[in-house]
């Protein structure tokens, strides 16, 4: 049964399993931090915030995405904790007008039409559904990107959901909907 | 321990097997893929907030309504204003891309400005007796145009000298219930888009063209005539000369002048374009009153001509060619130039202009990147005043022209558009329509900030309407006799396009033949060379490499030029050429 | 794309073209570039490997002067509606037609450029990308984020300017309308000067569109080849009409183009 010819043949196969598992995620993703340790949880609960507070929806329904500095002086033009990141912050992007160069967890291709406005509007998605609990994390979670492909981690299981944001996730739920059209509804 | 080569094979086996139950090899294949469709060197198109922003369009006297589209604050896309009582939400070709200008890769960047003034004040204090600071001024009628003029008006021996053009007279196309044409492109560029274009089913248009040109083939009737010959077909329904020899020299048979005679009797008002020879009826061309300008400002130099300057007579010469306008031939302008090292200084964004023969070419900011006013187009009937207000800011290192020959000459100016404005505001005439709300207002009703504010963010006045004049529009082309015999086999017709240099033009110019380019030139197919091809284009005055247009529009013995001012540098009126294989 | 979806109030947007209006200014071709981010010529490019979505024609009626009369005929995709020719023959099913909005559709980050669907088409009205785009300096800036750029080796057409319909239909969803097929102007409609193109809802019996086509003057490219098209042409004159069939040319026409 085991004879000493399939040894290394099962050791190729496990250092393959191995590889494969374990090393390779690590490999394949870059991770890099956001340039300001933003605390989703502290501004929800302390200053009340939701979602759509910071995240908005601009007068032709345009969703303007990751807040611009502007949002944030609205509050924090002075300290207004104690914690080194907020300091930093204020040091390093308030002082100067500097705009913080987030990098987005489900940014998609640019080939991709993706309307806020139709899912959170109409279909009255909550934004939990494929943002995960990132509004009530303490930190931020590293972003973790592909090093070939340049895309997120999150784009194939943004953590706290079901699935990911590639293009199978999207249609099996428009699928589920019943609104499969045709290529064009989703692409530019 | 020793690995046999049994060993390493049977582990490289096994590893082939077990990667193949890890993400792994699946996980390359789709990252490849997508690597691959981010491919370098596609540019991703901006992000931002959409903004629109108005303005008016500075590319020609239309000065066409624009609504910009902007991410931020960069225009991506013009498209008109819907309900402008002017531009009717017209843009043409040109002003669809005005926004790509500033980016042309031709353009100016810089220039020496510094010795360019030093040169001036040297010639300034050169100048004898008899011997003149001149400015040629190719977009007359603007603000600008009145600093050049007080400018000149400062110096004892200032001219200001302009493409003739007379600004107060304008047609009135929804007067005319006939519109004979010689030669003028109505239907392409001449006047205003929106106000020919909501016009045009009012009137029947007769072209009198030597060939097909696109108004010409979209006119109710287009007479052929040989190149040339449109002013004795003028004399003939002048009565000055009689119809068979008008047939003789135009090609066009007794019948059809007589024909046409009597078209225009009966078909009345008649306005008639391109032809003094003619009078149009009164009522299809009117007086505008003059825009208002400040008091002070009519203490300044004339406009006068070309022609009356005496030969080698200017010693400066300054030349604003800032916005694409009229081109004088150089030939016409060199001669009036003093022989010993005159100071030619030209203001441009395009190299293809005078900076070919001037000492100093000093770069400009270019629509939609400048701030200027638009004089009133052809047939506009009321006078008007539309800032082109910019969008976007122009590179370092341009030279604005109204104040460095104001300096030159020694004249302070302060904000000259603001100063327009506030006297066309004190007249307490016509109206002002403003963009962002498509609603019009009478001026009396509004501050002088809030003029002001509305013409920089989108708007304009508009004039009382000008009343009816002695109906002869003394422009167009006036009879000239043609240039010395020559054997050369084409006569020349002169197509005008716009001067633009916008590489997205290509699309009408290379990637179709929809229109003529710049820089070439339209033949019949019978000419023997191909379409496509580049030729010697040659006149008695010089030669020049020009593309071939194939074009059963064009008779055979006519070439049909683009012209680009290289070009027309080489065409005398009446000139004759020779186009051949290069 | 399959058969559970709910209903919908299905649009055919369509267009009608006055040719007895276009004076062949090409101002609808620059929109079309300046909208769907289309790059300018490569030095290489003729009209034949150019890229135009919309391409406006020039065509006579074959006579010299005095009788000859000219037009000018815009032409774009005619989003076919019978068994669509390049959606037939794509081997990637990188083309699709929308039963939403009648809409034919191309993929281009699908299409593996084997132009199959360019020699289907009897419009022409299928550009392929020989060239990598490439924008003169700092006109990258200029581009219209509702359209992706296209990279070489792929076919584009139009789409009657599908980025705005997209914007339409989020501006719906953020005012909170119903979605009704929502109405919008491509950029060639919006910029023709004389108002020459008229674009809508064909199944909409009270659009400008459907009143225009359904009248007995217009016509539309090649019917003979039952490709019901969505986009109609309306002259007055006849012989506009006879060209738009596409009869032979005749041989003193063939020897004139040499």
């Amino acid at each position: 049964m085991m004879s000493g010819r399939s040894i290394p043949f099962l050791a190729g196969v496990t250092a393959a399993l191995a590889a494969g598992w374990l090393a390779f995620p690590r490999a394949i993703y870059r991770s890099q931090p956001e340039p300001v340790n933003f605390s989703h949880k502290i501004h929800a609960d302390k200053a009340g915030a939701k979602c759509e507070d910071c995240h908005t929806f601009r007068d032709d329904g345009s969703f303007a995405g990751l807040p611009a500095l502007d949002k944030c002086t609205g509050c924090h033009s002075a300290p207004m904790g104690t914690t080194s990141a907020e300091k930093s912050f204020i040091d390093n992007y308030v002082t100067p007008n500097r705009q913080p160069q987030w990098v987005s967890y489900a940014r998609q291709p640019e080939n991709v039409s993706f309307s806020h406005a139709a899912h959170v509007k109409r279909a009255k998605m909550a934004c939990e559904t494929c943002h995960g609990n990132t509004g009530s994390s303490d930190t931020l979670r590293p972003f973790q990107i592909d090093r070939i492909s340049g895309y997120s981690r999150d784009i194939w299981k943004t953590p706290g959901t079901s699935h990911g944001m590639k293009m199978a996730d999207c249609v099996e739920c428009h699928r589920r909907q019943g609104l499969e059209h045709s290529c064009l509804d989703c692409h530019k | 321990m020793n690995a046999t080569r049994r060993q390493v094979l049977m582990f490289a086996g096994g590893s082939a097997v077990g990667v193949m139950f890890t993400p792994a090899p699946w996980r390359l294949i789709t990252d490849t893929a997508l690597w691959s469709e981010n491919w370098p060197g596609i540019p991703a198109p901006p992000r931002g907030e959409i903004h629109t922003r108005f303005t008016n369009c500075s590319i020609c006297t239309a000065g066409c309504a624009v609504r910009a589209r902007c991410v931020g604050d960069q225009p991506v896309e013009l498209a008109g204003v819907a309900g402008h009582p002017i531009s009717r939400g017209a843009l043409c070709p040109f002003g669809i891309v005005g926004h790509h200008l500033p980016y042309i890769p031709a353009r100016l960047k810089e220039g020496p400005v510094g010795q360019a003034a030093a040169a001036i004040a040297g010639g300034l204090a050169k100048c004898g007796p008899a011997e003149f600071v001149v400015t040629l001024d190719l977009q007359p009628g603007r603000t600008a145009s009145w600093t050049y003029r007080r400018a000149m008006g400062a110096l004892k021996n200032g001219r200001y000298i302009a493409p003739s053009v007379d600004a107060q007279v304008a047609v009135d196309l929804s007067k005319a219930r006939t519109v004979l044409s010689f030669g003028v492109p109505v239907l392409d560029g001449w006047g205003t888009p929106g106000i020919v274009n909501a016009a045009r089913a009012g009137f029947r248009l007769i072209q009198i063209d030597a060939v097909e040109s696109r108004t010409a083939s979209m006119a109710d009737r287009w007479f052929r005539v040989r190149p040339n010959s449109e002013e004795v077909l003028a004399a003939a329904l002048a009565g000055r000369i009689s119809p068979a020899q008008a047939a003789d020299a135009t090609g066009l048979a007794v019948a059809e002048i007589a024909a046409l005679a009597q078209e225009l009797e009966q078909g009345g008002p008649v306005l008639v374009l391109g032809s003094s020879q003619l009078e149009s009826t009164v009522g299809t061309v009117v007086a505008r009153h003059e825009t208002p300008v400040p008091g002070e400002w009519k203490k300044s130099a004339p406009v006068t001509d070309l022609a009356s300057l005496p030969d080698r007579s200017v010693r400066v010469l300054l030349i604003d060619e800032s916005m694409p306008g009229g081109y004088l031939q150089w030939s016409a302008i060199a001669r009036k130039l003093v022989a010993d090292n005159p100071v030619v200084v030209t203001f441009a964004a395009s190299p293809e202009g005078y900076a070919r023969h001037a000492n100093y070419a000093l770069p400009v900011a270019v629509y939609p990147e400048v701030s200027g006013d638009v004089p009133p187009a052809i047939d506009s009937v009321a006078s008007t005043f539309r800032i082109a207000s910019p969008l976007v800011s122009p590179p370092s290192g341009m030279v604005n022209p109204e104040s460095f020959i104001a300096t030159a000459a020694g004249l302070s100016t302060g904000d000259t558009l603001r100063e327009r404005a506030d006297a066309i505001h004190k007249s307490a005439r016509g109206a002002v329509f403003t963009y962002a709300d498509g609603q019009s207002q009478p001026l009396k009703d509004m501050k002088p900030d809030d003029f002001w504010k509305v013409l920089n963010a989108g708007g304009c006045w508009i004039d009382e309407p000008g009343a009816q004049t002695a109906a002869k529009l003394t422009f167009g082309t006036a009879a000239r006799p043609p240039e010395e015999e020559s054997d050369l086999p084409l006569a020349i017709v002169v197509a005008r396009e716009t001067a633009s240099g916008i590489p997205l033009l290509s699309k009408v110019y290379r990637e179709s033949n929809l229109r003529l380019a710049p820089g070439y030139v339209a033949l019949n197919p019978a000419c023997g060379l191909e379409d496509g091809s580049q030729a010697i284009f040659e006149t008695l005055l010089g030669k020049a490499t020009v593309g071939v247009t194939l074009d059963s529009g064009i008779p055979p013995g006519v070439a049909q030029v683009s012209a680009t001012p290289a070009l027309l540098d080489l065409c005398a009126a009446g000139a004759r050429a020779k186009v051949v294989r290069s | 794309m399959t058969s559970a979806n709910k209903p919908i109030r299905a649009a055919r947007y369509g267009m009608t073209i006055d040719l007895d209006r276009c004076n062949g200014c090409g101002a609808c071709m620059l929109a079309c570039a300046v909208e769907n981010n289309v790059p300018p010529a490569h030095e290489a490019a003729t009209d034949r490997k150019g890229l135009t979505w919309l391409r406006v024609y020039k065509v006579d009626n074959g006579e010299a002067y005095p009788g000859r009369r000219t037009a000018f005929v815009p032409v774009m995709c005619q989003h076919c509606g019978n068994e669509t020719p390049c959606v037939h023959v794509c081997p990637q099913q990188a083309v699709d037609i929308d039963p939403a909005t009648g809409v034919v559709g191309e993929m281009p980050q699908r299409c593996l450029g084997c132009r199959y669907c360019m020699a289907a088409c009897p419009y022409h009205a299928r550009y392929f990308n020989w060239w990598d785009p490439a924008w003169p300096l700092g006109m990258e800036k200029m581009l219209n984020p509702g359209v992706t750029p296209r990279m070489r080796g792929v076919v584009e057409k139009c789409n009657f300017c599908h980025g705005r319909w997209h914007a339409a239909k989020e501006a719906a969803a953020a005012a909170g309308k119903p979605d009704t097929p929502v109405e919008y102007t491509p950029a060639c409609v919006e910029a023709c000067p004389t108002g020459a193109i008229h674009f809508g809802d064909l199944n909409d019996p009270g659009s400008t569109v459907a009143k225009e086509a359904a009248e007995p003057g217009s016509f539309r490219l090649l019917e003979k080849l039952n490709t019901q098209p969505k986009v109609y042409y309306r002259s007055q004159k006849e012989w506009v009409r006879q060209v738009a069939s596409a009869p032979r040319p005749s041989a003193a026409k063939e020897k004139d183009r040499g």
